[in-house]
Formats: C-alpha cells, structure tokens, sequence
C-alpha cells in the first residue's frame, strides 16, 4: 500500500518492541501480582487521609512567599513568550528549533514525569494563572476591588479540560503528522490562540477557578503532581504520603473524562504505527477512495481511531464500574464512576512513560545542548558554548529501555490496585463485599496493564 | 461472590492465554513457507528500463519448479528478434531495480560464475522471433532467494573474452547438467563467466519470481555477500519503506539507487550520502546505536526504510 511517509518531527529514532519473552514475563508478574491482591489486601484505608508533615514555617515563607510566586510566574511567561518567539522568528526544521522540543517534551513530558514525583510542579510556573492573578491584582489596585466573575457552571467540571487534552494531543500526533502541520510555526500560532482563549476564560470565572477546572495544562499536570509527596494547604508548604492526593482530585465532573483521554490518548500514539497501523491504514483508504487528498484522510482516519481509543477505554472503565454495582451495599453508579476515577492516574503515569520515557531522555539531550545555544536554529548563536551537543543515543540501550517500560507499567498497575483497594474499603464496610468489588477493578486494570504490553510489543509493526 | 471470584480467575487466565498466543504466533508466521515446496513460482517478462530498442516488445513467462529435492527453470518467450542467441539466468534480486535481477543466484555464494553454482539458460530465437529454455538442477534453489530471471543477449557477451580467460570446460559441464531447446550447440561458447557490470547493459528482460520477497530485507540482508540495495523511483522507494534488520555491533551494510539526484539521511546515525542521478551508492557503518532509525530522501523528506538495529 502506498502509504503517506511518515516524517516524525523531532523524533528520528524509535524504541525497538518489546520482545516476546519480556511480553510474557511481563504479563506473568501482572497476573501473579493481581492474583496477590486478591489475597492480601489491607482492611482499613491507607491513602484515604494525606498524613502530611508540614516542612516548617520558614520553607513554606521562602518557596511561597509573593517575592517567589513572582519570580516563577515571571519565569513561566519569559519562557512561553520565548516558545512563541522562537517558533515564529526560528528556523522553519521542527528538531533545530527551542519551540517544539520546549512545548512538546520538556513541558509536555517533564511536568508530568516530575511531578508525580514531586507534587504539582506546573502551578506555579503557570503563565497563564500568572498574567491572570497579576490582571487582578491591577484590577483591584485600580478599581479598589475585586474582579466579579461568573459562577462556573458545576456540570461543566474539567469537560473543557478533557476536550482540549485531546485536542492538544490531535494537534501532536493527528494534525502533525505526515510532516506538514507540525512546524515551529504552527505550534506557536497555537500556542497564542490558546494563550488568548485561557485568559478570555480567566477573566471570565477567575484565573484559580479556570485553572482548577479548565485549563488544560493545569489540570493534566496537576492530576500527576496528585501522586507527588509535596502539596501546600493553608499557605503552608507539606510532605505528604505518596499518592494519597489523588483521593480526593476526582471530585469535580469530568474528571474521569481527563484521565481517560490521558490514557487513550498515549495508547493511539503508541499504537498508530503499530497496533492500529492495519486498521487506519484501511479507513484512510476509503477516504482516499471517496476523493478526499491524502493528507486529510491521513488525518481523517486518525482523528476516528484516537476517538475511539477514548471510546474504547471509556468503556472498558464503566464496564467495570457497571460490574461494581452488582456487590450487595453498593453506592450509586455516577458515585462509584467518580469514585474510582483517580485509581487510572497511576496507569496513564505507566503509558506515558512507557512510551515516551526515552524520547523524553534522548530529547532533553537536545533541549540542553545545541537547543539552548541556538533557540532559533540559525547557526549563528551559540549562547551557552553548547551548540555542539548534539543527541547521544547510546546513553540507553535497547535492553534498558524494554526493562523500564515493562516496570513502569508493572508498578503502575500495582499502584492502580492498591488505590482502588482502598477506595473500596471506604465505600463498602463489609470487607469481603470490599473484595468482591474490586475483582472487577482488577479486570479493568489487568486488561488496561495488557494492551498496554501488547502495544509495547507490536510497535511500529 | 463466589462465582464472581470464578469468572475473574477464568478472565485473568484468558486474557494470559490471548496474550502469549498472541506472541507466539506473529513470530511463527514468517517461517511458515514449507508447505509451498512444490508449487511453482512464475512471473512475466517485461522489456527492462533500458533494452535495445528492437527488443522492446518481448513478452512471455518464466517458471521456477522445485521437486524432490532439485529445480527446475523454464521460460518461453515471443517478441525476440527472430534467429538470435540469447541467455538467461537466474538471478536472486527482483526486476524493480536499477540493476534488474541484481547479483545472479548462487548456490554457493561467491563461488563460480558457470553451472552448476548458477543456473543459466541458453537459446536461440525462431524466425517469428520466439523462444523456449529449460535448465534443471539437482539441488533447491531455496525459498525466496529465486528473485528473477532476466534474459541477456548472448551476442553482447563476448565470446573472445571468455575464451582467454579459459571458461571452456563450462560448455561439458553444461551440456551434461541442462537440457536446451532449440540451442545451437555447436556456436556455445558462455561468457557470462565473465564480470557481472558487463552484463548490466545487455538486459533485454526480466521476470520477477520471489524478488518482491527477497526485496524485503531479511532474505537479501542476511545472505552473506548481498547487500541489499534500496530502489528510489519518483522519489518514493520501490515497494515501499524498505525494513532492514541488523544487529548491535555487526556492520550496516546497504545501497541506495535512485532516478534522481538525492541526499540519503540515516536519522540518529546522521550520516547523509549524496546520490547522483541514476546512480547508486553505498552505506556502510558499524551499528552501535539500538532502536529504529529512518533512512530518508532528505530534500523530498520522504521515508526510504527503516533500520532495526536489536541488541
């Protein structure tokens, strides 16, 4: 089949598949973990409350102070001004300019990955909310009081959030691909349409409410940052238990909706040159034969196979959450959907560094090397002596790299488990009824851990 | 409850089942030919890019029969000019390339050029310009190494040059190991012992057995002395994005030809090679980076293949 050449934009290597025999030790130690479970689990909760210790009074005053809230605030907007900067006036190749790798690795990978180590990193660096609570402050400093903002419809919830995750992702991997609309330019024009429409909603419901509900960036890395040991409340800066902040991250609407579309949508991209290469490969076929160009039923068939990513794993959650009804004592389905919501962010963690975990490594390489000395790609500057570090790929062998990501989705269906575990136990008194529930949250993580391996070992066909 | 516990156990177990079948059956499916021994395999041939003008309307077919053990080629043909010698021979590439056929088969690599390390036939033109050949071997060319069979001119093979490099005992050999039709024995003189680049413009035709198959990669990269050659025609690559597999540490060996003049980027590697126009080049660098690379047209920006270096 004549197929449209796939130019990657900054990615001019691939992960190898994961090989059958790691495919089936892998799949092994999930079932035996599983079965584990089943056996042993705990009968009162243990993430339900955060344990958090506070660092003292002077840290909290340092790192939350107004003078660092400024200076972060300031950094964030420096370096998002930068982005659309050099994606406008930079070199037209994706891979030599600082906007793309900046946006779609550094950003886009790193806050998630750090975060959830460390707590919510995003927040505040977040340019956005910065512009915005500065509008504010000048706002009341001039009118001598607070800005009045429309009530946030509560049905809304984190929808816009989960739309626009999508979204971005289409941007990435749908629009981008086949080389013609991934480009520094288009990127950065994006960006100042999406920079326009946040403050538009900031101004609109408020910079902290917009944040916590519907900007997309805020709450997709901040449901990561929910894993991380570092949380502030009351001003004061906390160390917490791990994971434990995720409890209560689901409680606003949609919720499900963001995580689900986090999962999905790292499936599709995992899986669009591999798993799904057959069956989008055949839909861009009818497109083409119904007279549309290549190029838009390239895009066409991508957009329906990521949306039906979503649909796929959507429904694999309810399904679950529909078989949890079934065990005598049970709240409400729409409580139960909410409920184990949070339980999925542990396995979108998993996804996304299965995937992405040696692009992120090999990409960084680039980002602290010859990006930083020569943002514009001119090569003319070199502004840090570093304009000759270029990408070494053998910093990770093949074999380290299977290994991780096997672990990863390993450790993510383990943290999944033991979420739900205690979810469970809060809900249901009795502690067998407890066990009975999450055989079916077993299910929908053991078959979530599954395709996830399975679309490791059939990468790239 | 209890049931519940049982169609989870039955569902974990299943979906451990689906997904080590699953493992285990994509690697068995490109050994899985066995059962195709005794089929024959043919093709059409076709006049090749550039045949003399008087032999651009040859048309016909080959076949290629394995059978207890040996093989057997045939061909017939019409559109010859008529009361000429010619020869074929069976060649392990497909006729896509720029060199059709590529390297002649052999059954030991590197070794002759005559019978009965290659299977040659040879024949002559009736006076409509028609002709058929028979060779047959005691041993199996093997599976997917049969990648065409190309039809020279035995006039543009020159005899004087065979001759002083003393080929002649080729002709009892020959004549005992092949049966021709319709062959002037008498006028026999093979020279296609002779260097292979000789040979390059004396194509006339060329049917294509398994050479798409060879094409793919393991069958050409893996044989020992073929390097396998990537085609560019129109800017895209003959037969789509080549795969070719290698691993850590051993040499990356491959050419690439192509209609126009082309800059050939290997990606992560970063080794870029000009090819003139009509011409081919060759790569070849030791493979220390593991993973997927992409070799491309690096003005057009479109994919040629994939290099899969495993650890």
């Amino acid at each position: 089949m004549n197929f449209l050449p796939l130019a990657h934009a900054l990615a001019s290597r691939q992960d190898l598949p994961v090989p059958a025999w790691l495919f089936a030790w892998g799949a092994s130690i999930v079932l035996v973990v599983s079965f584990f479970a089943l056996a042993a689990g705990w009968r009162t909760p243990r993430f339900e409350q955060l344990h958090e210790r506070s660092l003292g009074a002077g840290v909290s005053r340092v790192l939350l102070g107004p003078p660092t809230q400024v200076l972060c605030g300031a950094v964030g907007v420096f370096l998002l001004g930068f982005a659309v900067y050099a994606g406008l006036e930079g070199t037209e190749a994706p891979d030599r300019n600082f906007a793309l790798t900046f946006l779609f690795v550094t950003c886009w990978l790193g806050f998630p990955f750090f975060s959830a180590i460390f707590g919510d990193l995003f927040r505040p660096f977040n340019p956005w909310r910065a512009i915005g609570r500065a509008a504010g402050a000048g706002f009341r400093l001039i009118a001598g009081q607070r800005a009045a903002h429309v009530a946030y419809p509560e049905k809304l919830g984190r929808w816009p959030a989960a739309i626009g995750l999508l979204a971005v992702v289409w941007l990435e991997v749908v629009y981008g691909k086949g080389g013609t609309g991934f480009n520094p330019e288009t990127v950065a024009t994006a960006t100042l349409v999406y920079s326009g429409y946040t403050l538009v909603m900031m101004a609109v419901f408020g910079a902290e409410e917009w944040c916590e509900r519907g900007e997309v960036f805020s709450v997709y890395f901040g449901m990561f940052g929910r894993l991380g040991i570092f949380g502030t409340r009351d001003g004061q800066l906390e160390r917490r238990r791990p994971f434990a902040a995720a409890t209560t991250w689901a409680t606003i609407p949609g919720s499900a909706a963001v995580v689900i579309a986090s999962i999905s949508t790292t499936s599709f991209d995992g899986g669009q040159e591999g798993a799904f290469k057959d069956g989008i490969e055949t839909v861009y076929g009818w497109f083409l034969d119904w007279g549309a160009s290549p190029t838009l039923s390239l895009r066409l068939s991508g957009t329906i196979f990521m949306l039906l990513c979503f649909a796929g794993v959507g429904l694999i959650y309810l399904l679950g959450v529909r078989g949890m009804r079934t065990v005598p004592g049970a709240p409400s389905l729409a409580t139960l959907r909410v409920g184990f919501a949070h339980t999925l962010i542990p396995i979108a963690l998993a996804y996304l560094v299965a995937h992405y975990f040696s692009f992120f490594v090999f990409q960084e390489q680039a980002q602290f090397g010859f990006l930083l000395s020569d943002p514009l790609g001119t090569g003319t500057t070199d502004l840090f002596g570093t304009v000759n570090w270029e990408v070494d790929y053998k910093v990770l062998s093949a074999n380290a790299i299977w290994y991780v990501q096997v672990a990863a989705l390993i450790a993510g269906h383990v943290i999944g488990l033991m979420l739900a575990h205690d979810r469970a136990l809060v809900y249901w008194p009795d502690y067998r009824n407890a066990t009975a529930s999450q055989y079916w949250m077993l299910a929908v993580m053991v078959a979530f851990t599954c395709f996830g391996l399975y679309l490791l070992s059939v990468a790239n066909g | 409850m209890k049931d519940a516990k049982k169609l989870v156990v039955a569902l974990l177990v299943l979906v451990a089942a689906a997904a080590i079948t699953a493992c285990g059956s994509s690697d068995s499916s490109t050994t899985d030919t066995s059962g195709e021994e005794n089929v024959p395999v043919s093709g059409q041939f076709a006049p090749v890019a550039d045949a003399p003008a008087g032999d651009s309307k040859v048309d016909g077919e080959a076949e290629l029969t394995r059978a207890d053990g040996g093989t057997t080629v045939s061909l017939s043909v019409t559109g010859l000019e008529p009361k000429t010698e010619y020869v074929a021979h069976l060649h392990t590439g497909g006729c896509d390339q720029a060199d059709p056929g590529g390297p002649h088969f052999q059954f030991k690599k590197g070794g002759s050029e005559e019978p009965p390390n290659e299977i040659h036939l040879e024949f002559s033109s009736n006076a409509a310009g028609e002709g058929e050949a028979e060779a047959s071997s005691k041993r199996e060319v093997p599976i997917g190494e049969a990648g065409s069979v190309v039809i020279h001119s035995a006039e543009g093979e020159s005899h004087h040059e065979a001759a002083t490099e003393g080929s002649g005992e080729a002709e009892t050999v020959m004549a005992s190991l092949f049966v021709h039709e319709g062959v002037d024995h008498s006028k026999e003189g093979p020279g296609h012992g002779a260097q292979p680049e000789h040979a390059h413009s004396e194509k006339i035709a060329c049917a294509e057995l398994e050479g798409a198959a060879a094409g793919e990669g393991e069958a050409t990269a893996g044989a020992g002395e073929d390097v396998p050659t990537i085609v560019v025609r129109d800017g895209e690559p003959v037969g789509g994005i080549q795969t070719l597999e290698f691993s850590a540490g051993e040499e990356i060996r491959f050419r690439v030809s192509s209609d126009a003049a082309e800059e050939i980027h290997v990606h992560g590697y970063d080794i870029a090679k000009d090819v003139p126009a009509g011409g081919t080049i060759e790569f070849d660098f030791p493979a220390e980076l593991e993973g997927i690379y992409e070799a491309e047209l690096e003005g057009l920006g479109v994919q040629i293949a994939e290099l899969r270096i495993n650890p």
